[in-house]
C-alpha cells in the first residue's frame, strides 16, 4: 500500500481561481518527495488539502489507503504531521515541553511524556523544555514545531517551506536533520538546493504538474527548471560555468556530496590530460 | 505580550506569566486557588464594618507579600485597577463623608489585591483549565484560551502599527470633533481585525493539525495534594471567621 | 464601566449574577447545537479584537478620554448569541487577569456590557435596518452609503447608553437599600454616569461605523475563503427581515431585566432611603437629600415609559413596513 496516492486532483478557491489542476502523485513508504514551484503554484495549498483543510475538491486522495473526505478528515490527520510555514501558527502552549506534548495529548496516545521527551531530544530542544516558545529564535521555534509533530509519530510528514526564514547555520542543520530521518516526507519548497539535498524525487508544480524526476534528470533537461520560473541549484550552476570555461566536467552534480566527488574526478581527468603518457 | 491600556495604565500580561514561575503559588492546583481566593474575595465584598474592612485589607496585603511575586509588578497591576476604585471611593467620600469613603476604598482594594496575586501566580493555561475543572462550560473556557492566544498576537500587531503610525507623524485625536483622528483610530482597529482574522484561521488550523477538537486537554495531574488542601483551608478559615464576625456585627 | 468588587450591595450583585447566569445559560443552550467548530476561532478573534479595541483611548474633550465597549459591534458582526458569549469572555479575561472589574461584580458587569449592550445594539440595528433611509441599496451590495451608517450609529450609541442606564440604576439601588454603605447615591450617579456615557456613546458610534466601513471595504477585495458559506471571515451575522420580531424580543428582554431591581428597590429601598435621610441631617457637609427619593421613582417610571413607548414604536414600524411592502430582500 502506498503511503500517499493522489489521482487527478483539481481544486479551486471560493472565488473561482484555480489552485490545482489534474495533479496525480504517488509516494511510497519512506520516500521523500519535494514539490517545487514558484510562488502561487499551489504547493502550500496542496499540503493543506492533503491534511483535510481544503474541501471540496475533485479527484482522489488516499493517505495510507484511507480515502480523504470531510468525514474522514480527522482520521487522516492522525496519520499526518503538517508543519506550517510560520511556527507561530502552530506553537501554542506556554512552555516548550507542554507544546510538544500537545499533539499526543490531543490524540490520546500512550506515554505522552515519553514521546515528547524523545521528540525533543531528536530535535535538540530538550534543554529548552521549560522555556517559553515565543521567546525563542525563529530557528528554535521551528525546531519546537517539528518536535511537536514528531511526537505524534505520524506516518507522513508534510513540510511547508521548512527552510524559509532560517539563518544559514540553522538551515544547514535542518537539511541534514531531514536528510537523516527515515520517514515518508512531502516537502513543499522553492529552496531548490535544499530540495536537491533532501529529496529522492522532485515534482515541479505550477498549478498543474510540469515535470517529475530526480534532480539530476531535471537539471539535465535544459531550460526545464528555468521555464517553470525556478533557478537550478547553485552547485549545478557552478559546475556548468566550470564546464563552459573548458574543464572536463562530465555530469553536473546537484548536491554537495556529488559536487565533491565530481570535482575530484574532474581534477583527475585534467591531470591525466596534462600528462597523457602517465 | 499583552500591553493593556487599562484606563491609561500599561500592564504587560506576559509579565504575569513570567512571575508565575517564580512563586510557590504556581505549584498549587488551580482549583484550590480559585476556590480559596474567590471565596475570600466574596467575603471581603460583604464587609461593612470599618474594622473588618481594615483587617481584610491587611490579610490581602499579607497574602501578596508572602506570595513571592515581585512587589513592583503587583503595585503596577494595582495602579492599573485603581482608577475606577478611585471614582467610586471619591464620590462616596464626597457624598457620604470620609469614613464611608475610606470604607469603600478599603473594601474594593481588599477585593482586588488577592485577584491580582492569583492572576500573577498562575499560568494562564492553568487558570482556564482550573475553571473548566470547576465545571465552567467548555465553550467558554475554550474561547478563553483561544482569545488569550489571539490577544498576544494582536497586541503585537497593535504595538507595531502604533509605532508605524507615529513614525509617519500621526498625532492622536484631540477631541470627538477631530474626525481625522477618529477615523484613523477606527481604521487601525479595522485593520487589526482583518489581519488577525487571517492569522486566527491559520492558527486554528495549526491546532486542528495536532488533533485539537472542541476542547483543550487537561495538563498535569488531577490530584489534590496536601499543599493544595492547606492553601484552601487557610483561606476558608479566614473567610469564615470574617463572615461570622460581620454577621455578628450586623445582628 | 467595569465595576469593581465591593462597590455594589450584595443583593444587587446577587441579582446581577442570577440574571446573567440565566441569560447566558439559555444562550449556551441554544448555541450548543448551532455552533460549528469553525466558528470558534472567529468568535475568539472577534473577542480578542474587541478587547484590543476597548483599550484604544479616544478623547472626549476637556482632557478626559473614553473607551469603546464594543457590544453593538460584536452583535452586528456575529449575531446576538455569539456576541453575548464573546463579550462575556472578554470580561472574564479582564476580571481574572487584570483585575479590571471584580468577580462578585462580574454578574453585573456582564449584565451591562455582555448582555444589555449587545442585545439592545443588535435589536435596534436590526429594526432600523428594515427602514429605508434615502436611497439605501440592499445589504447584498457592499457599497456603504451615509444612510447605511445610521442604524449602526444609533445602535452603537444606544447600546452604550442603555448599559449606562443599567449601571446607574444598580448604583442608585445599591445605595438606597444599603443605607449608603454600598453604591453611589442617585443624585450623583445618575447624572454623571448617564451624562458621561451619552458622550462616550458618540465616540462609540463613530468608531463602530468606521470599523465596519473599513472591514466591509477590505472584505470586498479580500482573497477567497476556503469555506463555502461565509462571504467574509468575520461577518457572521444574518440580518433577515424575519429577525425583526427577535429584535423586538431582545430589546424587551433588556427592559425586563430591570424588573427585579425595581422590585428590590420598591420593597427595601424606600426604608433605606428614609433611613439615609435621617442620617443625612446628622452628617456634615452633605447636600440636601430630597432629590434621591423622587429621582428613584422618576427613574424607574422613565424606564418603564421607555419600554411601553418602544413597544408602540416597534409595532408601528412593523405595521408600516407591511403597508409599504419590502423592496429590499437580502440574499
Amino acid at each position: 500500500m502506498r503511503a500517499l496516492e493522489i489521482k487527478s486532483l483539481t481544486f479551486s478557491y471560493d472565488d473561482g481561481t484555480l489552485a490545482l489542476k489534474d495533479l496525480s502523485l504517488s509516494v511510497d513508504q519512506g520516500e521523500k518527495v519535494a514539490i517545487v514551484g514558484p510562488n502561487g503554484a499551489g504547493k502550500s495549498t496542496l499540503l493543506h488539502l492533503i491534511a483535510g483543510f481544503r474541501t471540496p475538491f475533485q479527484g482522489d486522495v488516499l493517505v495510507d489507503g484511507l480515502r480523504l473526505e470531510l468525514s474522514t478528515a480527522d482520521d487522516v490527520r492522525k496519520r499526518l504531521g503538517l508543519l506550517f510555514q510560520d511556527p507561530d501558527d502552530q506553537v501554542f502552549m506556554p512552555t516548550v515541553e507542554e507544546d510538544v506534548a500537545f499533539g499526543p495529548r490531543n490524540l490520546k496516545l500512550d506515554d505522552v511524556e515519553g514521546r515528547a521527551m524523545k521528540a525533543m531530544r531528536s530535535t535538540g530542544t530538550d534543554r529548552l523544555a521549560k522555556r517559553r516558545p515565543h521567546r525563542l529564535s525563529y530557528g528554535m521555534k521551528k525546531r519546537v514545531a517539528i518536535a511537536g509533530i514528531l511526537a505524534m509519530d505520524p506516518e507522513i510528514l508534510l513540510l511547508d517551506e521548512p527552510t524559509s526564514g532560517l539563518d544559514p547555520k540553522s538551515r544547514a542543520e535542518l537539511i541534514s536533520f531531514l536528510k537523516g530521518m527515515k520517514r515518508t516526507m512531502l516537502i513543499a519548497t522553492h529552496d531548490l538546493d535544499a530540495a536537491a539535498e533532501i529529496a529522492d524525487r522532485l515534482v515541479i508544480l505550477n498549478i498543474s504538474p510540469v515535470a517529475e524526476g530526480t534532480m539530476k534528470e531535471l537539471v539535465s533537461k535544459k531550460g526545464l527548471l528555468e521555464g517553470a520560473g525556478l533557478e537550478i541549484p547553485q552547485i549545478a550552476k557552478l559546475f556548468e560555468s566550470i564546464r563552459d570555461i573548458g574543464y572536463s566536467v562530465e555530469w553536473v552534480p546537484v548536491t554537495l556530496d556529488q559536487a565533491a566527488a565530481e570535482f575530484q574526478r574532474t581534477v583527475e581527468r585534467e591531470r591525466r590530460r596534462d600528462r597523457p603518457n602517465r | 505580550m499583552i500591553v493593556a491600556h487599562v484606563r491609561g495604565y500599561r500592564v504587560k500580561a506576559e509579565a504575569l506569566d513570567e512571575h508565575a514561575q517564580a512563586s510557590w503559588l504556581h505549584r498549587i492546583d488551580p482549583r484550590a486557588k480559585l476556590v480559596g481566593i474567590l471565596g475570600f474575595v466574596i467575603v471581603c465584598a460583604l464587609m461593612t464594618n470599618s474594622v473588618l474592612i481594615f483587617s481584610s485589607l491587611v490579610f490581602s496585603i499579607l497574602f501578596a507579600a508572602l506570595s513571592q511575586i515581585p512587589g513592583k509588578h503587583l503595585v503596577k497591576a494595582y495602579l492599573g485597577a485603581l482608577p475606577f476604585i478611585l471614582i467610586a471611593s471619591v464620590s462616596v467620600f464626597a457624598f457620604s463623608g470620609p469614613e464611608r469613603g475610606l470604607d469603600m476604598w478599603g473594601r474594593t482594594s481588599a477585593c482586588v489585591v488577592p485577584l491580582l496575586v492569583l492572576a500573577s501566580g498562575t499560568e494562564t493555561y492553568d487558570l482556564f483549565s482550573g475553571l473548566r475543572r470547576l465545571h465552567v462550560p467548555a465553550l467558554i473556557t475554550t474561547l478563553l484560551m483561544l482569545t488569550y492566544k489571539y490577544l498576544l498576537l494582536m497586541s503585537e500587531e497593535l504595538a507595531r502599527m502604533s509605532v508605524a503610525r507615529r513614525a509617519r507623524g500621526f498625532r492622536p485625536a484631540k477631541s470627538l470633533l477631530d474626525r481625522y483622528g477618529l477615523s484613523v483610530l477606527s481604521y487601525t482597529a479595522g485593520m487589526i481585525f482583518v489581519r488577525s482574522s487571517d492569522r486566527g484561521e491559520r492558527s486554528y488550523e495549526g491546532l486542528r493539525a495536532r488533533g485539537f477538537r472542541k476542547e483543550f486537554p487537561f495538563w498535569g495531574g488531577s490530584r489534590i495534594d496536601v499543599p493544595d488542601i492547606s492553601f484552601m483551608a487557610v483561606f476558608l478559615v479566614l473567610s469564615t471567621a470574617l463572615a461570622a464576625l460581620q454577621l455578628g456585627v450586623v445582628l | 464601566m467595569h465595576i469593581p468588587d465591593g462597590l455594589m450591595d450584595p443583593v444587587v450583585a446577587l441579582i446581577g449574577w442570577a440574571e446573567f447566569t440565566m441569560v447566558i445559560g439559555v444562550t449556551l443552550f441554544i448555541l450548543r447545537n448551532r455552533i460549528k467548530e469553525r466558528d470558534l476561532p472567529r468568535v475568539a478573534v472577534l473577542s480578542a479584537g474587541i478587547f484590543v479595541a476597548q483599550m484604544l483611548n479616544f478623547p472626549i474633550g476637556g482632557g478626559t478620554t473614553g473607551h469603546l465597549i464594543g457590544g453593538a459591534l460584536f452583535a452586528i458582526m456575529a449575531g446576538p448569541l455569539l456576541a453575548m458569549v464573546g463579550m462575556t469572555v472578554i470580561l472574564l479575561i479582564q476580571a481574572l487577569m487584570f483585575g479590571d472589574g471584580g468577580i462578585t461584580a462580574l454578574g453585573l458587569n456582564a449584565l451591562n456590557m455582555a448582555i444589555i449592550a449587545p442585545l439592545s445594539g443588535w435589536g435596534i440595528y436590526t429594526m432600523l435596518n428594515q427602514i429605508s433611509f434615502g436611497n439605501r441599496k440592499s445589504d447584498a451590495s457592499r457599497t456603504k452609503s451615509f444612510w447605511d451608517s445610521i442604524p449602526v450609529a444609533c445602535s452603537a450609541w444606544a447600546s452604550v447608553f442603555l448599559a449606562a442606564c443599567a449601571c446607574a440604576a444598580e448604583l442608585s439601588v445599591s445605595y438606597a437599600i444599603s443605607g449608603g454603605r454600598y453604591g453611589i447615591a442617585a443624585p450623583v450617579s445618575i447624572p454623571t454616569v448617564l451624562g458621561y456615557h451619552a458622550v462616550i456613546g458618540v465616540g462609540e458610534a463613530a468608531i463602530t461605523v468606521g470599523i465596519l466601513a473599513y472591514i466591509n471595504s477590505v472584505a470586498s477585495k479580500s482573497p477567497s475563503r476556503t469555506s463555502g458559506d461565509d462571504k467574509t471571515a468575520i461577518r457572521l451575522g444574518r440580518t433577515e427581515p424575519s429577525k425583526t420580531i427577535w429584535a423586538a424580543v431582545a430589546i424587551l428582554v433588556v427592559f425586563a431585566l430591570a424588573l427585579p431591581l425595581y422590585f428590590v428597590y420598591a420593597s427595601e429601598g424606600r426604608d433605606g432611603l428614609e433611613q439615609t435621610m435621617d442620617n443625612a441631617n446628622v452628617q456634615e457637609g452633605s447636600p440636601v437629600l430630597t432629590a434621591p427619593f423622587s429621582y428613584g421613582e422618576n427613574y424607574f417610571a422613565a424606564l418603564f415609559m421607555g419600554m411601553v413607548g418602544f413597544v408602540v414604536v416597534a409595532l408601528l414600524c412593523t405595521g408600516m413596513m407591511r403597508l409599504l411592502g419590502r423592496g429590499n430582500s437580502p440574499e
